[in-house]
C-alpha cells in the first residue's frame, strides 16, 4: 500500500474532470491510497512572481509534512513549480523567513522534510513496472503511443531530479504492451503557456508536435500534463488550422492509458470528453474478457 | 589522428540536401574542431567561410552544428567530436546562412540586444557589495554564443523571439544596483517576443554550456518586474490582462478558474467570451465544462490571507 497528500491541482478539478475520475480509478487498483488536499491554494503554475507562489507553496508542503505523507501531484507544472519550492525551501534562511512572515499567522510551520511526486513517478518508483505488468488485463497491443512530457517533467535538472525519469513514460507505454513512437519534440513545451499571451507562437508549436506523432503514424498521444491536454486536444483544431494541415491526433491522459490496459471501461475514464475524438483508439482495444481468456 | 570534415558549402539558400565538401586534415585529437577549420582555411581552401575570433570558448562566435548539435567549436576537441573518423559540419539553424556555416550574427543575437537600451544609467549608488554584484556578475559571463536558442522552444516556431541571451542582458543591467532604469528596461523586455512570451521551459537552462542558467534569468526578470507594477510592454497588455486575472482568481477563489483567466485575458466578457465560444461550447457537449464559475474552496481565506501578506512584505522591502 502506498499512501500520499493528494495534490489534484485546477485544472483536474475544473476543465480535465476526466483525469481527475481516471487517476481515481486508476489509483484504486493500484492500491495507492490518498489523502486529498483540499484547502490548499494553486501552485501559480510558473506564472504568479514566486514572491507569492513560494508562501503558498510552502502552505502545501506544510501541510503534507504534518500528515506525514508525500505530496502526489498529477500535472507536470503542479510537479514542477511545487518541486521548484521545496528546493529553494531547503535553504534554511529562506524558509525560516517564509515561515516567520507568512504560516506562522496560521500557526503553520514547514520544516522542509515533504517530498514533491508526480503520478508518473509512483508509477514507477513506487507501484513499479513489474507489478504494473502483472495488473494488465487488456494489453495495448498493435497501439502506438507518442510521449509528451510537458516541460515541467524534464527540466530543471535538479528540480526532475534522476535522469531516467524521462524515460518513464516510454518504460510504463511498454509495461503496458504499446508501442512507443518518438517524436522530437516530447520534452518541449506544448505551447499552452503562450497561449492567451502569443497565439500564433502557441498553436505552432502545437501544431509541430501533434503533427509529427502523426507523421510518425502514432495512434494517439500520452500526457501526465493536463495543461499539455488543454493544449494539445482542445486547441489542436485550430492549430492544425494554422498549419493548414489535418492532424486528429487523439491526447490521452497518462491514467486513461494506464487505466484501459488495467481493463477499465473508455467510458468511465473519459475518453468521450476529449476535443479530438478518441473513437479510433476505442475501437482498437480487444474486450477485456478477451484479452484475460487469451492468456 | 586522420579525419575527414565535411562542410556545408554553399551560399544563403538552405536545403535538406545541402552540398558537404570533404577536407582530409592530419591533427592531433586534442585540437579543436575551430582551429582543424582554420587550418583547413589556410591549407587547402581559402574560400571556406566560418565564423570565429577568440578560439578560447569567450567571444561564442564560432558557434556552429557539429554531428546535429550546436557547439562553440573552439571548446570542441575533435577526438570528442568525430564519429568514426568525421565530422559533419552545418551552420546554425536559427539564422540566416551568409554562406558556407557562415551565420548573420546581426540578425542572429545583435538586432535582438541592441533593441534594448544599453549601457548602465548610473543611479548614485556608489558602493555595491560583492553579494548584491554576484548575480549580475554571472549573467555577464554570457558569451553570445546563442546555444541556448537550440533548445529555446520559442525560438523554434518563431525567430522574432528575443531569446533567452538578449534577455539575460536585460537582466544584467536590471538586477545591477548601480543602475537607475530598472522600470523603463522592464517595460522594454515585455513588449511582444519579449520576456513575458517566454514559456518558461526550461530549455535553454539546459543548454547553456557557461552555466548562466538563462530560463532562471528571465522568470527573475520577470519577478522582478511585477515588483515594479510591470507585468506587459505597453505594445502587448493581454500579457498584462492575463496575469491580472490569473492573480485575482487564485487570490480570491485560492485556486485558479482556468476558463475565466483565459476569457479576461482576450480582454473581458464580449470579446474574450466571443472568442472562447467555440471552445467553451464544444467544451460543454463533451461534459468537459459546466456553466457555474468556479466555487471557492476551502482555504480561500488563508490563501486570501498569504497575498495581503505578500503586498506588506514587499511593499516595506521595496
Ligand atoms: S545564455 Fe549561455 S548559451 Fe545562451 S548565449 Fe549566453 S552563454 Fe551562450
Amino acid at each position: 500500500m502506498n499512501r500520499f497528500a493528494f495534490y489534484p491541482g485546477c485544472v483536474s478539478k475544473g476543465s480535465c474532470p476526466e483525469l481527475y475520475e481516471s487517476v481515481e480509478q486508476v489509483m484504486d487498483l493500484l492500491d495507492i491510497e490518498v489523502e486529498e488536499l483540499t484547502d490548499v491554494g494553486c501552485s501559480g503554475a510558473g506564472v504568479l512572481t514566486t514572491e507569492v507562489s513560494d508562501p503558498i507553496n510552502a502552505r502545501t508542503l506544510a501541510k503534507a509534512e504534518q500528515m506525514g505523507l508525500a505530496l502526489m501531484t498529477i500535472c507536470s507544472t503542479c510537479q514542477g513549480v511545487i518541486g521548484a519550492a521545496a528546493l529553494r525551501l531547503q535553504d534554511p534562511e529562506y524558509r525560516a523567513f517564509i515561515n516567520k512572515e507568512y504560516l506562522a499567522a496560521e500557526g503553520l510551520e514547514y520544516k522542509g522534510t515533504t517530498e514533491v511526486k508526480h503520478f508518473l513517478w509512483v508509477l514507477v518508483e513506487d507501484v513499479g513496472l513489474d507489478e504494473l505488468k502483472a495488473l494488465v488485463r487488456r494489453p495495448l497491443e498493435g497501439m502506438g503511443f507518442s510521449p509528451f512530457y510537458g516541460c515541467y517533467l524534464r527540466r530543471p535538472a535538479d528540480v526532475v531530479g534522476r535522469r531516467e525519469r524521462r524515460t518513464y513514460i516510454e518504460k510504463i507505454t511498454e509495461v503496458l504492451g504499446g508501442t512507443v513512437v518518438n517524436i522530437s519534440g516530447k520534452g518541449k513545451c506544448c505551447g499552452f503557456p503562450s497561449l492567451t499571451i502569443n497565439e500564433p507562437n502557441a498553436l505552432a508549436m502545437t501544431a509541430k508536435h501533434t503533427g509529427e506523432a502523426k507523421d510518425n503514424g502514432a495512434d494517439a498521444m500520452v500526457t501526465p500534463c493536463p495543461l499539455c491536454h488543454l493544449e494539445l486536444d482542445g486547441e489542436q483544431t485550430q492549430a492544425a488550422a494554422a498549419a493548414r494541415r489535418t492532424i486528429e491526433m487523439p491526447i490521452l491522459h497518462l491514467p486513461q492509458m494506464v487505466g484501459l490496459a488495467l481493463g477499465l471501461d473508455p467510458k468511465g475514464l473519459g475518453l468521450g470528453r476529449h476535443f479530438v475524438s478518441t473513437a479510433k483508439i476505442v475501437a482498437q482495444l480487444e474486450p477485456v474478457e478477451a484479452a484475460v481468456s487469451a492468456t | 589522428m586522420e579525419l575527414t570534415l565535411n562542410v556545408r558549402r554553399g551560399g544563403t539558400r538552405r536545403s535538406a540536401d545541402d552540398s558537404h565538401q570533404a577536407y582530409h586534415v592530419d591533427v592531433e585529437p586534442e585540437t579543436s574542431v575551430f582551429e582543424a577549420l582554420v587550418k583547413v582555411r589556410e591549407e587547402q581552401d581559402g574560400t571556406l567561410a566560418f565564423r570565429g575570433n577568440c578560439g578560447v570558448g569567450f567571444c561564442g562566435d564560432c558557434t556552429m552544428l557539429v554531428n546535429g548539435r550546436q557547439e562553440v567549436v573552439c571548446l570542441m576537441p575533435v577526438g570528442k567530436a568525430q564519429k568514426d573518423d568525421e565530422i559533419k559540419i552545418d551552420p546554425i539553424p536559427y539564422a540566416p546562412t551568409v554562406k558556407d556555416v557562415m551565420y548573420d550574427a546581426k540578425r542572429f543575437i545583435w538586432d535582438k540586444v541592441n533593441s534594448f537600451s544599453p549601457g548602465v544609467v548610473f543611479n548614485g549608488v556608489e558602493q555595491v557589495t560583492e553579494e548584491e554584484l554576484s548575480p549580475v556578475r554571472r549573467a555577464m559571463r554570457c558569451t553570445m554564443c546563442g546555444i541556448c536558442d537550440q533548445g529555446c522552444t520559442v525560438i523554434d516556431v518563431n525567430l522574432d523571439f528575443k531569446g533567452p541571451a538578449a534577455l539575460n542582458k536585460v537582466f544584467r543591467y536590471v538586477f545591477d544596483p548601480r543602475d537607475g532604469r530598472a522600470k523603463e528596461r522592464v517595460v522594454e523586455a515585455g513588449e511582444t517576443n519579449g520576456v513575458w512570451d517566454c514559456v518558461h521551459c526550461w530549455e535553454a537552462s539546459d543548454h547553456c554550456p557557461f552555466d548562466i542558467d538563462p530560463t532562471h534569468r528571465i522568470m527573475e526578470l520577470r519577478d522582478r518586474s511585477v515588483r515594479l507594477g510591470v507585468k506587459s510592454g505597453t505594445g502587448n497588455r493581454q500579457a498584462a490582462r492575463h496575469y491580472n486575472a490569473f492573480e485575482r482568481s487564485v487570490e480570491h477563489h485560492g485556486w485558479l478558474d482556468e476558463r475565466n483567466v483565459a476569457i479576461q485575458s482576450y480582454g473581458g466578457l464580449i470579446r474574450g467570451g466571443l472568442k472562447m465560444m467555440p471552445t467553451g461550447l464544444a467544451a460543454l457537449r463533451r461534459g468537459k465544462a459546466n456553466l457555474l464559475p468556479h466555487r471557492k474552496r476551502p482555504g480561500a481565506s488563508a490563501i486570501k490571507a498569504l497575498f495581503a501578506r505578500y503586498r506588506e512584505v514587499t511593499r516595506t522591502e521595496r
